[in-house]
């Protein structure tokens, strides 16, 4: 009797012995996940962004384009804010898709009621954006710098102008273009009716060429910038030179649409048609080999010196800088064609 | 608990908070759209009816414009700095445009003001879309946070959950440590009263604990001590006196013995002494002898019997005795006597031998018509001396041998077959174990009609050794 209370006895503390480790073992994993969890919550919490604190403005720059996300813009904005960020300055990029000049304008306007520091903008030749710069800016005092397209330094008040020589751009297609085709044949020059200052920079600088070759024939055709005037108006050259061999599209929007209407006539190949490299399709044609010849533009500069002219503008208001414009470096690029 | 419902609340309120300047910035901005649209909603009226009244309108809605512009101001961070500037300047531009045209319609002149007027509107319509812009930045700022808000609320729950698992498992645990803590030590104490009650006084109370229960556990502790303490001495005087009666009931026992045999035995000694020269006188001399013999060993009971006699007084006695059995039994009783001459001066309790032969008479010769025969050994074993007395008769059983030499110490209790007055057998081994302090002093070596043999080992001291 008693042995059996014994074994009771001691199968009870057996019992009590591993409830007793089960149970820790319970507490350990428990507290464990407690911890975890606890960990967990107190990291999880976001960052509020901090408000600025920061005294000293930095210094507000806008660079406004009317060609928004095109490989020739892309680079102008990389090099204009690697600049930017050198200098201290905060620099945003602003502007229009696809030509658009109305919004382009907008931007501009509101860039200048913003009272930004300083604007880098590309020069368009319309009275209401001349207005906008003469007056307007002058009057809020922000210096507004030109890029890529300049506007005749008579009519406007800019402070500089930065960009590539466009006489020379020109002339240095057109001789290109002698080159290629030889001291006879038709040209058609396409440009755009509305009297853009650049344009007629390039086409003075191209007719300057081809007068020293009295055997070349040359067309002037002015078009808007629209595909199908474009495409019309590439139709009409060709009716009235039907024997064409060379075409220049001045402004280089207009490429495309003209290689268009060309194709679908005959083949491309024997044409030699040349254009600049500030037109969103510039580079893939010219790639595909439709384009014998693109002059190309050094837009990473051109991004690069005109943020630090302007950054050197705010911070000396005194020096002012050359009206007449810094010019970047051009050089032309030929295509490996095999109709040599 | 309270300490998690303390936290919690804490991350509760720290997220209202968060979650409210959030939606600030946001009524802030709208503040300034609508503030604004007033504005030019205002000057517009004022412009088409200039009452004084309008122009007051204008002002307040200037005034509101202005506080709504040093409210943006502050939300001003470190990915909205650029827009929130030229939105302030926004502001700044419309009100100044504003003014230009109230100046220009102070002078009078329309179409200036009219001009700035269109501007004024083109600006508030800048401004509202700004607003939107602003907006979406901030959206895309806030997400971040907004994520890790939400994040953070989850893993709170669960972190309150994991605790208050943690917290009851803990409780319990705590609660049960505490009230066992508590219980224990009553158990056991319980334990150790029950078995001082049953009267087990063997097992030690002991309870480790740092309370009242430990304290009362010491002092039974001690209590239990002490009782065993005291039911030893109990039981060891218990003993003592209990050895000690028995001393004092043999003494008187053999006192009252003695006494008894000395009451009439001077009167009888002389009667026998009479009888003896009487005996002698008419011509008996084998009667005279014999009668000699007879007062020969009443003289020796009359002596104390507790004082030491020699061996040899004890051997000259007995033949004494053996005279008058052999009167008494002739040719029946045949007496062999081995005696070592040498050892004859160790001193011994009187009266040692005669009841030993005695009984050998009784038990071994008298009841049988034969008669029979006794062996009296007594040799020299260097430590000490044995005295053997055989004899032929019905022997005893191992029972009875037992029986004899343990009853030796209790008085009491007499064997029915020694219906004699005499000193008993027991009382022989009694005093022989008494005298010489051992207890094997004594042996008997019989089996039951093989005779009896009583073997007497007396030690020789240097005491008892004459010099």
């Amino acid at each position: 009797m008693i042995k059996y209370i014994n074994i009771v006895k001691k199968e009870i503390l057996l019992l009590r012995k591993t409830g007793i480790v089960l149970l820790s073992i319970l507490f350990v994993i428990i507290s464990y996940f407690t911890l975890l969890s606890a960990k967990n919550a107190l990291h999880a919490g976001g960052e509020m962004p901090k408000p600025s604190t920061q005294q000293q403005e930095k210094q507000r720059i806008v660079l406004i384009t009317k060609e928004l996300d095109t490989p020739f813009w892309d680079k102008v904005s990389s090099g204009a804010l690697a600049e930017a960020k050198k200098h201290g300055a905060s620099l945003e990029i602003w502007g229009s898709y696809g030509n658009n000049h109305e919004d382009f304008i907008k931007k501009f306007e509101i860039a200048i009621h913003s009272k930004v520091d300083g604007i880098i903008i590309q020069g368009l030749d319309t009275e209401e954006f001349i207005n906008l710069t003469k007056v307007k800016a002058a009057f809020y005092e922000i210096p507004v710098i030109y890029i890529t397209n300049d506007v005749n330094l008579n009519k406007s008040l800019r402070k500089t102008y930065v960009g590539s020589d466009q006489y020379l751009a020109g002339k240095m297609i057109a001789n290109q273009l002698v080159s290629d085709m030889g001291v006879r044949g038709e040209v058609v020059l396409l440009c755009e009716n509305k009297e853009e200052y650049y344009q007629q920079q390039r086409i003075e600088g191209m007719i300057e060429v081809f007068n020293s070759y009295p055997e070349i024939q040359i067309l002037i055709a002015k078009t808007e910038n629209t595909d199908e005037q474009v495409i019309s108006t590439t139709s009409d050259a060709l009716n009235q030179l039907p024997g064409a061999d060379g075409f220049i599209a001045v402004n280089a929007y207009m490429a495309g649409s003209m290689i268009e209407e060309i194709s679908r006539r005959s083949q491309v190949d024997p044409y030699f048609i040349y254009t600049f490299d500030d037109g969103p399709e510039s580079l893939a044609l010219f790639e595909t080999g439709k384009l014998d010849g693109i002059l190309e533009q050094s837009p990473k500069e051109i991004g690069r010196l005109s943020v630090e002219h302007l950054v050197e503008c705010l911070n000396n208001p005194m020096q002012s800088l050359d009206m007449n414009g810094y010019l970047t470096e051009i050089r032309l690029l030929r295509a490996v064609n095999d109709h040599e | 608990m309270a300490m998690m419902w303390i936290g919690l609340t804490y991350y509760n309120q720290k997220t209202q908070n968060q979650y409210n300047e959030i939606l600030q910035r946001y009524l802030l901005m709208n503040e300034v759209t609508s503030a604004s649209q007033q504005l030019i909603t205002d000057l517009n009226n004022y412009l088409i009816t200039p009452t004084k009244s309008n122009l007051n309108r204008l002002e307040f809605s200037k005034e509101q414009v202005t506080t709504a512009k040093i409210d943006i101001m502050d939300l001003k961070n470190a990915d909205n700095d650029f827009a929130l500037s030229n939105y302030v300047n926004l502001i700044e531009s419309l009100k100044e445009t504003t003014n230009r045209s109230l100046t220009f319609k102070s002078e009078n002149d329309t179409e200036g003001s009219a001009k700035e007027f269109n501007e004024a509107t083109r600006i508030s319509k800048y401004i509202s879309e700004m607003t939107l812009t602003l907006l979406d930045t901030e959206l895309k700022t806030y997400e971040r946070f907004y994520r890790g808000i939400i994040e953070q609320s989850v893993q709170l729950k669960k972190l309150g959950l994991w605790l208050m698992l943690l917290m009851s498992f803990v409780l319990l645990f705590v609660t049960y440590w505490f009230s066992r803590s508590i219980t224990r030590p009553v158990q056991e104490l319980t334990e150790a009263a029950n078995e001082l009650a049953k009267g087990r006084f063997d097992r030690q109370i002991k309870i480790e604990s740092n309370d009242e229960i430990s304290f009362l556990a010491k002092t039974f502790e001690r209590m239990r001590v002490n009782i065993n303490n005291l039911i030893s001495d109990i039981h060891e005087k218990a003993q003592l006196e209990y050895e000690l009666q028995q001393s004092k009931l043999l003494l008187k026992e053999s006192q009252l013995k003695s006494l008894q045999s000395q009451i009439n035995p001077h009167f009888l000694y002389n009667t026998l002494n009479t009888l003896s020269k009487k005996a002698y006188l008419e011509g008996s001399e084998e009667t005279s002898e014999l009668l000699v013999s007879v007062a020969g060993l009443l003289r020796y009971n009359l002596k104390r019997i507790d004082r030491a006699v020699t061996l040899e007084e004890e051997v000259t006695v007995l033949k004494q005795y053996l005279d008058i059995q052999k009167a008494r039994f002739t040719d029946r009783l045949n007496v062999f006597m081995e005696i070592d001459e040498n050892c004859l001066r160790v001193k011994l309790p009187g009266l040692t031998l005669q009841p030993i032969i005695e009984n050998a008479v009784i038990h071994a010769v008298e009841p049988d018509e034969d008669g029979g025969r006794i062996w009296i050994k007594i040799k020299n074993n260097t430590d000490y001396v044995t005295v053997e007395i055989e004899d032929e008769g019905p022997g005893m059983t191992e029972d009875q041998i037992q029986h004899i030499l343990l009853n030796a110490g209790n008085i009491i209790e007499q064997s029915v077959s020694e219906p004699s007055t005499g000193i008993g057998f027991s009382n022989v081994v009694k005093r022989l174990r008494l005298f010489y302090g051992v207890e094997d002093v004594i042996e008997v070596v019989s089996g039951k009609g093989y005779g009896t043999k009583v073997i007497l080992k007396i030690p020789i001291h240097e005491e008892n050794e004459p010099k």
